[in-house]
């Protein structure tokens, strides 16, 4: 991506993004131990222990089905695992919610938004029930409108939204109380390229102050070029966990290493569709 | 270019294609489903049963004196029905649905040939097809009459049709549109509100001298298409030859009309680009920021003002909550107010509306839908969940408790009641308190999804009983908390105790409050305990 050159230059550890947050420290983001989740007969989560790093860009990867969003929603506080734990920065997600709450923020994929405000009623809103003063949501709302690209139509119903323009809304619903640690599931799935490099523009400025994000997607190429540490998913469980290039290890791109963690070999159609190409179907 | 000339060859045969896939359509709309089957063939005898009795009651008014006016006006109200219909019910014919056919090589003049042709198979067209044969038999006198009822019924029904596929087509973008898909679940809306003022209007019309009263309108209407096909046959019947050739004129130019506006918006939609590819216009973005000033900035601060506003903009925005707050509001005033003019009122009517307002405290979470997360991810103690459920019964007290009162003193002033005023306002209150209390206890312990398409669901499948345990056990409920209002009233009523009565306005308003608070008290620890269970429940929609 050529505006957003410096990934190198994080600064794990560095003092907060305004000073007044507590500088991330030996504590993980994020600690599960056992979770445990099941729909019925279906297992969606099958007992996982995971520790993610403070201070980094994590992608959490995995085919459709793997238990990405499950494992996401369980550590947001959205939904009740059958069993296990979940700490982020230290405190449990269930026992201690106050602490936890204002510490996160979230970008769930599947649920609604508040579709009948408009994109800064929304943002006023969340900002007022996080407890921000209003004076300082309308302010941090303005700019995020305009970081996002959003500014044009902040006063157009979030209902009449394109997708990428949901979830840039969401992303600034999400990052209006300035959290600590930022999860968002599939936030690049339907966007288009001008939105989601904008997207990543914010997100890369977000962790290089110190913040962690968390995020989901099935798009290895993305995951590689935006994350500095990973964890593969599949079937309910974590295959691998760990930074990039261990995760990738001899395989030549990340696609390759998951294709082999999750046992997918390539596939060949063979010679079953060779009818199929150009020339004899032109017009 | 070869394929232009077998698409020629083919638009001659285009119209039984048109019907038979049609057909088609319908059998495999029913295929798989046997609940659909039976109700398709349900509705089917249903309306063929009515059309029957409907065309016979129609037939059996020939020679009553009124037969014209019923008949005349009975085919405006058809085409109107015929008119407004599709913008209310946009699910129906796939075949008229312009998007679909935008890619095959079609003439606009057979296209529409064929479309017209296909739109009169069905349930509807067959009912109108009724309809028209026994209005044009009521009024049909004499060999000419006889003739021109023949070709009355037929053009009625044509007028119909294509006034229906002309107004859908013109509106075929509001249709589509997210605009389109709110109107289309505010029907309920109309046929609740419709329902009770037909039912008022039709008593009082009886009330005053029948039919005769409607004269002037029927004189104006049978000159307005399609209805002038039977008022032709009427004025054959009369012997007004002229009259009758310039109605018919009349008929056939505005189905001629219609057919032409309907052609020419078709090829319109056909060949330009739709909602979906135009680019966004940025209309909004200069000048009119939204800004809290005005009434908005009376609100308090934090979580109260921004639940509250948030709520009120929501029953005004969102349309499955503006339909039942509408609903509630229009019905609440609709039985005191009509039952008083009728000289059949009681002031105590007057609680029905806060009765009916306060149901819209039951499934709060509900009304949110899944972004109910949202809300979820800021509530982390039983306080916060408190002063969430506090300002939400604050914002629905906004509207209620002035309109209760308002309500109260219309009632009064048409009853003539003023004695029993304090006491029926407090007993309104106190109602609508403890519907406030019970409404906030059902929405944490029974939460159930809205689903937010089709004005007729209101509870996502499998969630039914959960919605009527919420609903009715919190209605009984209600009742027992306001028990000792009610009893005080009675007493004070019977034992013609004045100042008592004066006394339970202050009294019943209390207890409202009170109620109302020991509610939200109870709700909260609840709701804050169960946030993920009730975002499942609520998620479902």
């Amino acid at each position: 991506m050529p505006d957003q050159g410096d990934a190198a230059g994080r600064t794990d550890g560095a003092a907060g993004a305004d000073g007044a947050r507590p500088a991330p420290s030996a504590v993980p983001a994020v600690r599960v131990e056992g979770l445990w989740k099941r729909f019925g007969e279906q297992v969606a989560v099958s007992g996982i222990d995971l520790e993610l790093p403070a201070g980094q860009f994590i992608g959490l990867v995995g085919p459709n089905g793997a238990g990405k969003t499950t494992t996401l929603s369980m550590v947001t506080g959205l939904l009740r695992p059958d069993m296990g734990r979940v700490f982020v920065a230290g405190h449990d997600v269930w026992a201690d919610p106050a602490e936890v709450k204002s510490r996160i923020g979230v970008l769930p994929e599947g649920l609604r938004l508040f579709e009948r405000l408009s994109g800064r009623e929304l943002l006023g809103y969340m900002g007022r029930l996080r407890g921000l003063p209003g004076e300082e949501t309308d302010k941090r709302a303005t700019q995020l409108l305009d970081v996002l690209d959003l500014a044009g139509s902040q006063n157009k119903l979030v209902v009449d939204y394109s997708t990428g323009m949901r979830k840039k809304i969401g992303l600034a619903a999400a990052l209006l109380h300035n959290p600590e640690v930022l999860f968002l599931d599939e936030p690049f799935e339907g966007v288009d390229p001008v939105s989601a490099q904008t997207i990543r523009g914010v997100l890369e400025r977000y962790t290089s102050s110190g913040a962690t994000v968390v995020f989901s997607s099935h798009v290895m190429e993305l995951v590689e070029s935006l994350c500095d540490w990973v964890a593969v998913m599949a079937a309910g469980r974590i295959r691998a966990a760990g930074p990039l290039a261990d995760v990738r290890g001899e395989a030549p791109s990340l696609q390759a290493a998951f294709l082999e963690l999750v046992g997918a070999r390539g596939r060949d159609s063979g010679d079953s569709l060779e009818w199929l190409g150009g020339g004899a179907a032109a017009r | 270019m070869s394929t232009l000339a077998p698409g020629r060859e083919r638009a001659a045969s285009l119209t039984p294609v048109f019907v038979r896939l049609k057909l088609s359509l319908i059998r495999n709309g029913l295929k798989g489903s046997s609940k659909r089957k039976a109700a398709y063939v349900s509705s089917l005898v249903f309306a063929l049963v009515v059309a029957f009795f409907v065309t016979l009651g129609l037939a059996m008014l020939h020679g009553n004196a009124h037969a014209g006016t019923v008949v005349v006006l009975l085919a405006a109200i058809l085409a109107v029905g015929w008119a407004f219909m599709p913008l209310f019910f946009p699910t129906g014919d796939e075949t008229l649905d312009p998007s679909r056919l935008v890619m095959l090589p079609l003439r606009p003049r057979p296209l529409v040939r064929a479309l017209f042709a296909s739109s009169l198979v069905g349930i509807g067209p067959l009912f109108t097809l009724c309809l028209a044969a026994g209005s044009a038999i009521a009024v049909a006198r004499g060999p000419v009459g006889a003739l021109a009822a023949v070709l009355a019924a037929p053009l009625l029904l044509l007028g119909c049709v294509a006034l229906a596929r002309a107004v859908a087509t013109a509106n075929v973008r509001l249709l589509t549109s997210r605009k389109g898909r709110d109107l289309a679940v505010l029907s309920g809306l109309l046929i609740a509100v419709g329902g009770q003022a037909a039912n008022f209007g039709s008593q009082r019309l009886f009330q005053s001298g029948g039919l005769a009263q409607l004269e002037p309108a029927e004189a104006v209407v049978r000159w307005l298409p399609p209805a002038t096909a039977v008022g032709m046959v009427d004025s054959a019947s009369e012997g007004s030859y002229g009259v009758a050739a310039a109605q018919l004129a009349v008929t056939l130019a505005a189905l001629a009309l219609l057919l032409w506006s309907w052609e020419r918006s078709l090829t319109k939609l056909m060949v330009s680009p739709d909602g979906s590819t135009l680019a966004v216009a940025e209309s909004a973005a200069s000048g009119k920021a939204e800004r809290d000033g005005g009434f908005w900035s009376l609100m308090p601060g934090g979580r109260t003002g921004a639940a509250m506003r948030r709520t009120l903009r929501y029953a005004v925005r969102d349309p499955k909550t503006k339909s039942a707050w509408v609903t509630a509001l229009a019905i609440g005033v609709i039985v005191p107010v009509a039952n008083a003019l009728q000289g059949t009122g009681s002031l105590y009517l007057a609680c029905f509306g806060a009765g009916m307002l306060g149901i819209q405290m039951y499934n709060q979470f509900g009304q949110d839908t899944s972004a109910f997360w949202m809300v979820a991810q800021t509530i982390s103690t039983p306080r916060d969940a408190f002063v969430e459920l506090r300002a939400r019964s604050y914002a629905l007290a906004l509207v209620t408790v002035p309109y209760t009162v308002l309500l109260t003193v219309v009632t009064a002033a048409l009853v003539g009641n003023w004695r029993d005023f304090p006491a029926a306002t407090g007993l309104a209150l106190a109602l609508l308190g403890s519907m406030l209390c019970t409404g906030a206890l059902a929405s944490a312990r029974f939460p159930y999804s809205i689903p937010s398409d089709g004005a007729f669901k209101n509870v996502a499948p499998g969630q039914a009983g959960l919605a009527w345990i919420g609903i009715f056990g919190g209605m009984l409920t209600s009742a027992l908390i306001c028990a000792p209002v009610i009893a005080l009233t009675i007493y004070a009523d019977v034992a013609d105790q004045r100042f008592l009565a004066a006394l339970l306005l202050p009294l019943g308003a209390g207890w409202g409050v009170l109620a109302t608070w020991a509610g939200l008290r109870l709700a909260a620890p609840t709701v804050a305990r169960k946030l993920p269970e009730i975002l499942v429940a609520v998620s479902k929609g």
